[in-house]
Parts: structure tokens; sequence; C-alpha cells
């Protein structure tokens, strides 16, 4: 079924990093704490693998204009500015890009200055993701983070600026909560200096304990103990009430933004609308056919010679998918036109506690009881859309 | 087709504990002879269905015919007759020993000898049966031949100086075995001129030709024209084709005195030709059957029940089905108020009732919510009768009833004397009375305790190999009833009656057993939406409560476009999880909660 949007999107991914943190899982490749873009360590492997990027972006099929591009990785920001801007030199000569879109670049502390910052912002980056995670160093030497405070604030004040001067139109700022150890205290001192930095965007992430990774095996070893149930809810919890009192309202289940600065890239994924997708790891979507990227260099420049049909994880955006990513979001789903009477009796015993509600004809769910138990209401969805395909194939049988 | 003289037979068996090598050296048995061609072996030939292959241990048993040359030139006939393993078949092991004249006792040359092979040498020395001992695995660096052989002397008193070695897995030793069973197993006795009776060994179902029964003629002949009385079931079949398993089954015309054959005759289910039936001719009925007859029956219970309802009647179809080829398996309807409608169903023991569970999941694709296994127990009511109840929720209630009576097994345990402390310490805990313990050699010993059959049939087996290091086996026999203060324990979840959880424990240890039960249901049902209190009590006291706090937090931290798929998956594993749970009122409940009274001992505790 030919997806009806075409899409809008592209997702860039750089894979490298200095490190991989102990909680990553993502598709990185770890350069060294001395590798740099421009020449010496690791500058060979990246200019290699931009120009596997590059032939990918030039062979794809062609699309409309794009109205949001976002760079992630691993860590973007250690490509030299010029090198950003001809990734997004490229995209603009296959699809074009829409005036006014949103270009965002992932960035981490200590691996630029404010002429980086001034010199990627000329090449058309509009909106900035710091890779922050904590202001304190013993939770970033904990997390296996590179940078220290001193270097995250650094960084917030030339962000601050570029964004009164207003080179910078958006920025967010990622912190990670839930760590072993923490205290509600704690966190209410991280919250106090994320409100403080004044980002209109702020990313917040429960530590979830990845496998492969080293606080996988550090867990398995009974060296990791993440805060108990109750601690975790309060965490969220007060995530949740302190930023809405501060103006930045929860607009998905870690994502939280001043109006208008939501990340408008980051809702085509929970909006079921496709994307494009390039580089190693990354998946794509363009008309909902989505399709995951090797996610080692070797494996992806092979792809790129002959792309396999293995590749694709699932055809269509499946409406439990719809339903899956929707409800992450605080205006949540309608089920208008669907036949769903089966999943609202399911739902029924979330409405009652209060975790689900019906609001202007969409289900969503409430913050933060509701968010924080999502995956209950999920699977519920899960067990409905599998109950209804296992029907429908059988009435297939039956004619 | 078969001229083979009873002069130039040989009917043999294989006796040895789980692991020793019975299965390896029989596929080398079928090799050597050329009955199996190597292009066509399988690993381990005999056990063939795939749970036991996979599990490594031999359920059903099978037979083969081999040809063999011998040293003097002559062809013989090699019947070699399968036996199953375990504890739960000692019957099955008993008839296909009575079918046999020798017996090889294949010991691991570094492990020595098992309480369950003892228990079997033993049987085959009652049926008369002549014994070569085989050691095997001599080419394992542990191995110690010498040793061994001086333990099977003095613990079976049998005479290994004519031992023979051999690794079944390189064939070392393979032709030795094959010219001793020759020289050293008697010829069957030659009865052919007298009235035909068979002993009917093993039987399995096949939907097609009804069941197949496998058979030793013991006197007489059998011709597949003739018509055959089964005299224990009293039933009369004219028979469809008779053969012999050479290993695949070959139609013959007659079968005599001394052979081991199959027939089959439209037989319905395994019920009408069970193991140990004696099979004769109705036109010239044998005056009395074969000795030995005995029914199956069950020592073990418990219930049955699908996770969806909707599952039930396919629960009965298989079980309708599985009862063709399973002539042990006993089941009625129950209704639970807690778990809707199922099955109790009896088993041999802990093992036979595995395999149907498994076979029920794996060949009938059914999702099953098995409850901890019970004893029968024989309850004496004030009006003077008697009652048997094989499910503990089925009580009746104290006012009711004078006493309770619970069968019990004499337990014999054999292992290295270091582990007679953690032994007898088991066996006080398990309300055993101890009986005696005999030196069989300097440091190997034999604990002899009087226990319940309902301490046994829940994890005593996996306790005492945990507690040895894995260097005890046991072996035990039904006694009869005795009398003891038992009460009924029941568990509320969420403040109603469980009566899938419900158990039989005797007074003294109810308190004990009521707090360990509770706080391993926390351990083991899943949080849900709301707080779950957790009770035990018996009758309406109160003996011990905890509860499941509510969930609280269960998210996903991120997910953006690339992991939309992968989030998806442990979405999806999370709700297979709670597919298979079972709904008790507003509680999902999980399998391994139900055999949570087994668990107890995980953690040391109680």
């Amino acid at each position: 079924m030919p997806y009806p949007i075409p899409p809008r999107s592209a997702y860039l991914h750089i894979p490298f990093c200095h490190r991989r943190c102990y909680y990553c899982d993502f598709a990185v490749v770890p350069l060294g704490d001395q590798a740099r873009a421009d020449h010496g360590p690791g500058s060979r492997s990246i200019r290699e693998y931009l120009s596997l990027l590059d032939r990918e972006i030039a062979s794809a099929p062609s699309g409309p204009p794009l109205s949001t591009v976002y760079i992630g990785g691993g860590t973007p920001s250690l490509l030299c500015p010029d090198q950003i801007g001809s990734l997004l030199d490229a995209l603009a000569e296959k699809f074009g890009i829409q005036p006014g879109a949103e270009i965002t670049l992932e960035m981490d502390p200590a691996t630029f200055d404010s002429a980086q910052l001034a010199s990627v912002l000329a090449h058309g980056v509009n909106r900035i993701s710091l890779g922050g995670q904590s202001f304190d160093d013993a939770v970033l030497e904990q997390l296996g983070r590179r940078h220290r405070h001193t270097d995250l604030h650094a960084a917030i004040d030339w962000l601050v600026q570029a964004w009164r001067d207003g080179a910078l139109r958006s920025w967010s700022l990622d912190l990670i909560q839930n760590l072993p150890g923490q205290t509600l205290a704690g966190w209410d001192a991280q919250l106090d200096q994320a409100l403080a930095s004044q980002a209109p965007h702020l990313s917040i992430y429960d530590l979830s304990v990845e496998p492969g990774t080293v606080f996988d095996r550090q867990r398995s070893l009974g060296l990791l103990k993440l805060p108990e149930d109750d601690l975790a809810v309060a965490l969220m919890g007060r995530t949740s009430q302190r930023l809405a009192a501060a103006g930045l309202s929860r607009y998905e289940i870690s994502n939280h933004a001043r109006p208008g600065h939501a990340s408008r890239h980051n809702r085509v994924y929970w909006s079921g609308a496709g994307w494009w997708g390039f580089g190693m790891g990354a998946t794509s979507a363009p008309w909902g056919v989505r399709l995951a990227r090797p996610r080692t260099r070797a494996a992806y420049a092979a792809w790129l010679e002959s792309p396999t049909e293995e590749s694709i994880a699932e055809a269509g955006l499946p409406l439990d998918d719809q339903l899956l990513v929707g409800l992450r979001r605080r205006e949540g789903v309608t089920l208008q036109g669907l036949d769903a009477d089966a999943l609202v009796r399911r739902w029924q015993p979330f409405v009652e506690r209060g975790w689900l509600q019906q609001r202007a004809g969409r289900w969503c769910l409430t913050d933060p009881e509701g968010m924080a138990l999502s995956n209950q209401v999920l699977i519920e969805v899960i067990m409905w859309w599998e109950e209804a395909l296992e029907g429908q194939s059988q009435s297939h049988q039956a004619i | 087709m078969t001229d083979a003289p009873v002069s130039r037979i040989r009917n043999f068996c294989i006796i040895a504990h789980i692991d020793h090598g019975k299965s390896t050296l029989a596929d080398r048995l079928l090799q050597d002879t050329g009955t199996v061609a190597n292009r066509d072996m399988q690993e381990q030939f005999l056990d063939n269905m795939d749970l036991e292959r996979e599990r490594g241990i031999t359920i059903k048993l099978q037979a083969a015919r081999m040809n063999y040359t011998a040293a003097d030139g002559q062809g013989y006939v090699l019947n070699l007759i399968d036996t199953p393993g375990h504890v739960d078949f000692s019957y099955e092991v008993s008839r296909s020993l009575q079918a046999c004249e020798g017996a090889l006792l294949v010991v691991d040359a570094s492990q020595g000898v098992e309480a369950q092979t003892l228990a079997n040498v033993y049987l085959a020395l009652e049926n008369d049966l002549e014994i070569i001992p085989v050691l095997n695995k001599i080419d394992l660096p542990g191995a110690d031949p010498d040793r061994i052989k001086e333990e099977v002397e003095a613990i079976i008193g049998l005479d290994c100086s004519n031992a023979i070695s051999c690794s079944a897995k390189t064939g070392l030793g393979v032709p030795e075995i094959l010219q001793a069973v020759v020289d050293r197993v008697p010829s069957p006795k030659d009865a052919v001129e007298e009235s035909t009776k068979a002993l009917i060994f093993d039987s399995y179902y096949d939907p097609y030709r009804g069941v197949i029964v496998y058979f030793r003629v013991m006197s007489g002949r059998i011709s597949c024209k003739d018509k055959v009385l089964l005299m224990a079931s009293k039933k009369t079949y004219e028979l469809d084709e008779i053969g012999i398993m050479a290993p695949d089954q070959k139609k013959v015309d007659e079968l005599h005195a001394g052979e081991v054959g199959y027939l089959a005759a439209s037989i319905k289910a395994v019920a009408d030709a069970r193991v140990g039936d004696t099979i004769t001719l109705v036109n010239a009925p044998a005056d009395e059957a074969l000795p030995g007859y005995t029914e199956a029956k069950p020592m073990v219970f418990c219930g049955l029940f699908p996770t969806e309802a909707d599952q039930y009647p396919d629960l009965r179809d298989a079980l309708d089905k599985l009862q063709l080829s399973d002539a042990a398996l006993k089941y009625e309807p129950e209704t639970s108020s807690a778990m809707g409608f199922g099955f109790r169903c009896g088993f041999l023991g802990l093992l036979h009732m595995e395999i149907v569970q498994e076979r029920l999941e794996r060949e009938y694709d059914l999702d099953l919510i098995v409850t901890a296994p019970s004893v029968i127990y024989k309850v004496n009511m004030i009006d003077g009768s008697e009652v048997m109840v094989d499910n503990p929720a089925t009580l009746p209630d104290p006012q009711k009833r004078e006493s309770i009576e619970e069968p019990y097994v004499k337990m014999e345990i054999y292992a290295p004397n270091e582990y007679n402390g953690a032994l007898m310490g088991l066996c006080q805990e398990r309300r055993g009375d101890y009986i005696d313990m005999k030196y069989i050699t300097t440091d190997r010993v034999t604990l002899i305790y009087e226990l319940p059959l309902a301490e046994v049939v829940t994890d005593f087996f996996d306790q005492m190999k945990t507690r040895t290091q894995g260097y005890a086996s046991m072996e035990y026999s039904l006694i009869g009833y005795r009398k003891n203060q038992l009460v009924r324990l029941d568990v509320l979840i969420n403040g109603e009656r469980a009566d899938a959880l419900t158990t039989i424990v005797h007074q003294d240890k109810a308190y004990n057993v009521g707090k360990a039960l509770v706080e391993k249901l926390k351990e083991l049902i899943p949080r849900q939406q709301f707080k779950i209190p957790i009770q035990a009590s018996i009758g309406s006291r109160i003996i011990a409560s905890t509860s499941i706090s509510a969930i609280r937090k269960d998210v996903l931290a991120k997910c953006y476009g690339g992991d939309i798929s992968r989030k998806k998956k442990l979405l999806k594993k999370q709700a297979k999880g709670k597919k298979r749970m079972k709904a008790m009122g507003k509680v999902d409940v999980p399998q391994e909660a139900f055999m949570a009274v087994l668990k107890l001992n995980d953690g040391g505790s109680a």
C-alpha cells in the first residue's frame, strides 16, 4: 500500500564518537579521544564514510523539498562545519530544502567552540540538540561521558548567545534521569540548572539498560542498581511538574518544549508520516516502507553496492505502529473510523484508573501517571491488533 | 520368512543409568550388525520420540532384530529389547525384562553404579537373566574400569572378571559384546510345540493402523492368519499383519517361540492391549496367562487448564488422542472456581506428567496452566465412609472428616558417604522416617527411609541432586497409606480463593509453608495495575499474608524513527507473556506461580 504523504523529512546518521558511553547501544564508531575530522586520527574514516553517505543521498529516488533535516549520531559535531555544509548541500541538490525548514544538528559539549558553532549555523543549521546528559561530573564519569560540567556550561553559553543573536532559531538540551544512586533532591538540582539554561526544549530520558552495553554488564554483575519503582515514578513526576510550571509542555513522553519549540522532525516519527534515512544503521520509511540499514560500516558499504531486500524490517506502517508511537504524544491518537470497540474495552480499566483519557475525541495518556505506564496500555494495543489479524485470517480461510 | 531355530535366538536388553550411554551402544550394535546402514544412522536410532532425543533418555521402549554371524560361522538372530530408564516406568521395565534371557549391564567407567541401575539389575536378576557387565566410555580420561569393576562386584555381587570394556562412541569392544551375547545369553526355551502365549512388552498408537503391539512369543506360534485373544482385556482380534523389527517393520507369515515381533489388528487404543497382557489364540487358547500383569496406577495428579477458556474442547480432544497411545494417562473433567474448566489428570510419576504436558503443548499447540502435583489421599469420614481425594481443593471440611491418610514410599538413596548428613537432613525435612543405612563399599552407602509420597513428588529429586552435587541417585516404591495430621492450606489472591493453589500439608509445617508460599507468589506474580493481597489460610484463619504493590512505571524511555521496530519487539514479548498468563479474577497469574509450592526451597528458607 503506497503511503499517501510523500516524505518531507530526512535523517542523516553520523556514527563517529570519541568513545562509546556506558549506556549506548547505537550504531556508533568510536575513534578515540584524539580523533578530529580535518586531519590526523580518524579523519580518513570520516571522509570515507561521508563519501558513502553522499552516494546514498545521490542515488535515492526523488521527492519533494524537505521541511526538516536531522543530523544525528554518534557525535555529528565531530565533523568540520564544512562537512556538515556539504551534506546539507547534497540534500538540497537532491530534494531541495524548503524555506524555513528545521535543520537540527546534534552537538556534544567539548567537541566544538563558539566559532565552530557560528560556522555550522552559517551553513544553514538552525536548531541544535545538545547532548549534555548531566551537570554533575561524578554522573558524567559514571555514564562514561568525555565532557565535564564546565564544558557543558560553556556550550550552553554559546548556544544562548547565538539564540539571542537570532543566529539560532531553537535548541534543546538532553538529560538522563533515573540514574543509580539518584535522589529526588539531587535530581531537583539538575532540573534547576536545566531550567536556568533557558533551553526552550528539554529531552529527558530515563536511563534504560540495553543489552551489550557496559551498564548491562555492570548490572549482571550486580554493580548497577537503578532507583526503586517508587523513586523512579517520583523522579519522572517531578520532572513533568517542574518543567510544566516553567512553561515547558510535555508534548511527548520524554520531550518538553516551550510553545513553538517542539521538534518538528521528531513529530514526524510519532505522527506516522514518512521520512528519508541515510547512513549506516539509519532507518528510513519514505512511503511507509520501513528499512533499517546495516549497523556496521563494512556492511553498510556492501549494502550500498547491492541493496538487498533483507534489510526491509517491515512493510508499511501498520495501524498498531501508528497507535504505539502516536500514544507517546500529548495529543494522543484518534480511533475515528476504526473498528476499535474491542480496543476500547481493553482500555477501560486504564480509563477507570485515570491513566488514559478521552479529550476532544482523542485518546491520550495522562501526565504523569499514564505516561509512566504507557507500556501497559501499549501491550493491550498489540494484543488487540494480533487478535484482529487472527480474526481476519480466519475469516479469509472461511471464504 | 523367519526360520530362526530357537537355539540360535538371543533376546537381550540393556540396563543402564541415564547418560551412561545405552542409546549410543544400541545404535552401535545396529550398525555393526549391518541392521542399519551407516548412512541411515540418525543419532540414537532407538529413541524415536523427539522429546526423548532432546532429553537423551528413553521413555518409550523399542526393539530391534539383528542378524549376526558369530565366531562359529553360524547365523544368529539377536533381539535387542530396549527398556525405559526412569522410575516412573518400572512396570514397563519389568515386562521387557521378562521378554529377555540376558541383559547388558552398561556402567559408565568413570561414574560407577547408580540407584536406578541397581533397581533394574535386581529386577533382571529376579527374572533370572544372564547379566553381562559392560564398562562404557573407557576412552574418556576419567575412566577407571578396575575400580568400577570392583564396585560392581561389591554392590551387585556380579562376577566382573569377564566384564567387557567398550566405548560405544568409538566402537571399541562392540564386536566382543556381540560375541558375548551369543556365547553367554541362553537361548530361549524351545516351547514351539506348546500352546501359544506371547507377552506384550510395548505398544504404540499408529493413526493409520491402530495400535501396534510389540510382543515376545514365549511358547507356541502366531501366524498372520490367526485370530487372537488378549487374556487380560478379554478382547479378540483378527490379525492384519505380524512382522519383525529389522529395525523397520517387516511383515512375516509366522513367528514362533523365542521370537520377538509386532502385530497390527486394528486395535483402537493402547488400553486394549496393555503392556504385560498375554496374547493367545482364539481357537487354541492357553490355560493361563503369563504372570505379572498389573494395570498402571497413577500416583501423581495435577490439574490441567487451558490459559484461554475457548481451548477447552481442544484440550479434551488432545487428551482423548494422547490416551490412545498412553494407557497410563488418566483424566476427568475438573471445574475450578478460579481457573474455569479443565481436567484432573493422573500420571505414573513426575516425569510422565512432564512428558504429557510437553506433548500437549508441542504436538497440540495448547497453552496450558499446570497445577502443582499432588498425590491421592484417603479420607476417613466421620460417618465411616472413605473418600479418595486426588485434588487438594476438594478435601472435605474438617468437621466431616475423622482422619486423613497419605501414601508412603520406601525410598532408597544411593550416594557417596560424604553426603550422608545432607541427605538425612533432606529426608528429615520431608517428614521421612529413618529405616536403615547400609555401607555398600567403604565409601558408598544406601540410605533407606520411609517418606510420604507427597514430599517426594515435589522437588525432592532436584534437592537430592543439588545437595549431593548430582552424585546421589534414588529409587522408591509405594508401601501403603499412613494416617497423619494433615490440613488443607488455601491461598487467596486479591481476596479470592485460588483453588488451583490449594495444597495439603502437615499441620506442623503449615505455618512455614504458608509464609514461604505467599512470599514465593509475591516473587512470581508480576506487579499489576493495582495492589494485590496474597494470603494463606487454614479454614477461615489467615496464617500468612503479603501483598504485591501496584506497578507504577513501565515505559520506554525513547522511541524515534529507528527504534520503532525494536521497541515494538519488546512490547510484543511483553504482550506474549501476558497472553500466557491465566486470568484469575482480575489478576493475571503466570504458569510458574502454580508451581510455587515446589519452589519454596529455592532460597533455602522454610
